[in-house]
């Protein structure tokens, strides 16, 4: 019997109930832990009267959370905040999210956000080179991974697991002079795949691996606080993700949502961005500590409809090529 | 005399009402994640060769990646048997010194996550190994580490998974026969004899429980894969199920649930295999000797003891230092000299405000909440399953393992399906709660407790039983007074082990957890993803003290608690 008590008792103590006398605004973000924090303390300071409930995960868990979620026919969010357009765009296939022109986007580049207004891109967060500061060649550009002399010294995510490296393939084959033959070239040069950036970071910080595509602020990031790492920009281009912000068709709490979108988008909301180390989406805002000027950073484009379409057969050629062993 | 007799049929027949509501609660615990997943698999066979489950099973991929699968847990769990059964018997029969902390610090390897441990690895014989750097042989840039490798995987895998098989083998080392043993040395069978004749047979269900156990740990290993093997392409089962979680749409949960399925197919295989193994060794004994075992070894004392030395080191002290000096420089990389030495990430996790402290309550509370209610659910359940072993009874313990051997993941993608919505008439929702986590832990480890209390039940002599049972004791006092006590050092080991896991515990609560319920796993994963790996590997350094010292306090209280309850004291 006393189990049971203790049961009930745990189950009691667990399920204390929240005051909720604001209105509520569910978040899911894939922002750093910190930052989204950040944001959200940001966001509640302008707005007092609704009370922001936030998780925080990597994108592929956050979606892989909301399907089942949605599967089960529970309670989703109101707001998502995830890493890339190609995810949303398969979101927005799915009608799962609900469009919404902020008159913030004015100012933005019309490249960054939905024109029907499905999401909006708050960020630039580009994948480049990374390389030890050991390292035997400085890149300057994709070709360099390519040399004989960096054989078996370069990693990169893969896009199997993580969707910055997902849109860096798809915008990698768009560029005729690269395309699918360079992930060809870079195989024949002993590339080895990572789950994803953060174990790029980790090959090259302790020393495993000499050079790795990586994202910018991780890089960055790390250089600052003294870490072996450097990072380039390549000439020909980085690929970007934008980090959109999106509002869920189910949202029991449009007018809240709509808030948190023209919030992260308004000047305020860039000014964080660039605090947290980020390029932000907004154009007239200088560039964080670390970066090279704006104007030296060549984008390269990206049809995230196409990237989707496109996703399962990249997928495929990509685990064909460097699973032949 | 006959309203006594009354009595005692009453309490009798409460106590296994009981016995069986339990049962009844474990099924649900552990079947119903399960049977959800089957359904998720089984929702589109409509589409024929569209389904999920024909695509599956369509794919060769997927039987490349049960292959590479079995390959590397077969593998894992051979050096793991080798490791743990080394390790035990030089503790439970020789007269190794200081033994008590030999059997301390065998436990804590469980403590370090995989991925530190591969990584410490990985730096250990690699291009910026300090080590090999301050004798000048540290390999160029460019060389390909033999770690990456099928059988690096399962080396890790088997190190990660001794102190599984260890403790499994230590509680059944405990109860062996001391008279036997002695009275076969009085007649003159050498070491080796005893070993081979007495010791191993004695072992076998112990050796049988462990080797299974280490199996599907390392089945539903995800890090340790990751990190070695996504580098050669080289895929297992939770990988596989991990890309498929990568893809889009809706279609993704239909996937990922027939793949799991296959999963749950060969951990029923594996424990099927094990149950028959163990009812045919099975060889009841009486339970706990006087006094432990302690064959001379004479010279060869010190080589054990130097060699058991460098296998500690290597799985415990090189991983543990790489944490450390990693948690003392300011970013990863940098490396350790007096210039460099930074407090910085340990103020971080002694800073009270910090995120650290309520998940260490959450864990802790999660961790020792289902360690203690397991603890109670495995005694009588392992009764029940030895006492009243039948056709459904047996399915249901293999049924019990699933939970275990899925990817964390998947079994949080059940939960969510399960329980996210308000339940049926009590109307509450357990969405974003620490109850939804703790369940979840109910149905992953049960199986972890069960599984030494299971074999230490089939060794259990029924004539004892019976015995007191002509002597007049009822069914409760039976079971108080003579099976809860011989199962007690098997039922605390596997409520240990319950913890250990618990405590570090990632793939499950990373699905589950919401703001102000975070557990010590995620936010060590969440920083380690955001590049601050140096707070991460504090707030580990500090995980695996804090366990030491829980330890340490468990052996300060071992006076109060039944003799041979407390791992490594003898």
């Amino acid at each position: 019997m006393s189990k049971k008590n203790a049961l009930a008792a745990l189950l009691l103590t667990i399920m204390s109930a929240s005051a909720a006398a604001k209105s509520t605004l569910n978040l899911y973000t894939s922002q750093l832990n910190d930052d989204a924090q950040m944001t959200v303390n940001a966001f509640e300071k302008a707005h007092p009267d609704i009370d922001v409930k936030w998780i925080r995960d990597g994108t592929t868990k956050l979606t892989a959370r909301l399907q089942a979620e949605l599967a089960a026919g529970a309670a989703t969010p109101d707001v998502l905040l995830l890493a890339d357009s190609v995810t949303m765009e398969s979101l927005k296939n799915q009608n799962l999210l609900t469009p919404y022109k902020s008159p913030q986007t004015a100012r933005f580049d019309s490249a960054l956000y939905d024109k029907d207004g499905y999401y909006s891109g708050t960020k630039l967060i580009t994948t480049g080179i990374a390389y030890h500061s050991k390292a035997p060649v400085k890149p300057e550009s994709w070709n360099d991974l390519l040399k004989p002399e960096v054989k078996n010294m370069t990693t990169l995510p893969s896009p199997l697991y993580s969707g910055a490296a997902q849109i860096h393939q798809a915008a990698l084959m768009n560029d005729p002079q690269l395309g699918w033959a360079y992930y060809e070239k870079l195989k024949e040069n002993g590339a080895m795949p990572q789950s994803g950036n953060g174990a790029v970071m980790t090959a090259i910080a302790s020393g495993s691996k000499a050079y790795g595509v990586l994202v910018d602020y991780m890089a960055i990031r790390e250089k600052a606080k003294g870490a072996p790492i450097e990072f380039v920009f390549p000439k020909e281009g980085v690929s970007v993700v934008t980090e959109p912000v999106a509002i869920m068709s189910n949202s029991k709490n449009p007018e809240a949502a709509k808030a948190f979108v023209d919030f992260v988008l308004s000047p305020a909301g860039q000014q964080l961005v660039l605090e947290q180390g980020f390029l932000p989406a907004d154009a007239s805002l200088p560039v964080p500590q670390g970066f090279p000027p704006r104007d030296s950073i060549k984008l390269m484009p990206l049809d995230a409809a196409k990237a989707l379409a496109d996703t399962e057969a990249n997928k495929k050629r990509f685990s064909d090529l460097f699973g032949d062993r | 005399m006959t309203s006594m007799t009354m009595h005692q049929n009453a309490s009798n027949h409460s106590m296994k009402g009981l016995l069986w509501l339990l049962l009844c609660l474990v099924a649900l615990l552990s079947l119903l994640p399960s049977l959800r997943l089957l359904f998720s698999a089984l929702v589109d066979w409509r589409q024929g060769a569209d389904s999920s489950l024909w695509r599956v099973l369509n794919n060769r991929a997927t039987w490349v990646a049960l292959y590479h699968s079995v390959y590397t847990s077969g593998l894992g769990t051979l050096i793991s048997l080798l490791l743990g059964s080394l390790f035990a018997f030089c503790l439970a029969l020789t007269n190794i010194r200081m033994k008590q902390i030999w059997v301390f610090l065998f436990m804590l390897p469980m403590m370090i996550p995989p991925q530190v441990t591969a990584l410490s690895w990985l730096q250990l014989f690699g291009s910026n190994s300090i080590l090999l750097n301050s004798i000048g042989l540290a390999p160029e840039f460019g060389r390909v580490n033999p770690l990456y490798s099928p059988e690096g995987i399962a080396l890790l895998l088997g190190i990660q998974h001794a102190p599984l098989v260890f403790l499994a083998l230590r509680t059944q080392l405990q109860c062996l026969p001391k008279e036997h043993i002695e009275a076969a040395r009085l007649n003159g069978a050498s070491l080796w004899q005893v070993f081979s004749h007495i010791v191993l047979p004695l072992c076998r269900t112990a050796l049988w429980g462990g080797a299974t156990i280490a199996f599907v740990s390392a089945l539903g290993n995800f890090g340790i894969p990751a990190m070695l093997g996504i580098p050669i392409s080289y895929y297992v089962l939770p990988i596989y199920i991990y890309q498929a979680l990568s893809s889009f749409g809706p279609s993704m949960i239909n996937e990922v649930a027939a793949l799991s399925v296959l999963m749950g197919i060969l951990a029923i295989a594996i424990v099927t295999l094990q149950a028959r193994m163990q009812r045919r060794y099975a060889l009841p004994l009486i339970g706990m000797a006087g006094r432990s075992l302690g064959f001379t070894l004479g010279k060869w004392r010190l080589g054990i003891e130097v060699m058991m030395g460098l296998v500690l080191f290597a799985i415990l002290v090189a991983p543990l230092l790489a944490l450390i000096a990693t948690s003392l420089v300011p970013t990863m990389g940098v490396p350790l000299n007096s210039d460099t030495i930074t407090f910085a990430a340990w103020r971080g996790v002694f800073d009270v405000q910090s995120s650290t402290w309520r998940a260490l309550t959450n864990s802790m509370v999660l961790s020792v909440s289902a360690a203690m209610v397991l603890l109670i659910l495995s005694l009588p359940l392992a009764w029940l399953l030895v006492r009243y072993s039948s056709r459904p009874l047996r399915w249901l313990h293999s049924m019990i393992d699933i939970p275990y051997t899925l990817p964390g993941v998947v079994l949080a993608i059940a939960c969510i399906l399960l329980f996210s919505r308000p339940l049926p008439i009590l109307e509450i929702s357990l969405s974003g709660t620490l109850t939804i986590i703790f369940i979840a832990y109910l149905a992953r480890f049960l199986t972890v407790c069960l599984k030494p209390v299971h074999s230490s039940m089939m060794q259990l002599d029924p004539a004892m039983e019976e015995a007191a049972s002509l002597a007049g004791a009822n069914f409760s006092q039976r079971l108080i007074d003579i099976v809860l006590p011989l199962l007690a050092p098997a039922a605390f080991a596997g409520a240990l082990l319950v913890f250990l896991t618990a405590v570090n515990e990632l793939t499950v609560s990373a699905l589950l957890w919401s703001a102000g319920k975070e557990t010590l796993g995620v936010v060590i994963f969440s920083l380690d993803e955001s590049g601050n790996k140096v707070l991460a590997s504090a707030i580990s350094v500090f995980v695996v003290a804090l366990v030491a010292m829980v330890m340490l306090l468990l052996s300060a209280l071992s006076k109060y608690l039944p003799k041979g309850v407390i791992p490594w004291q003898s």
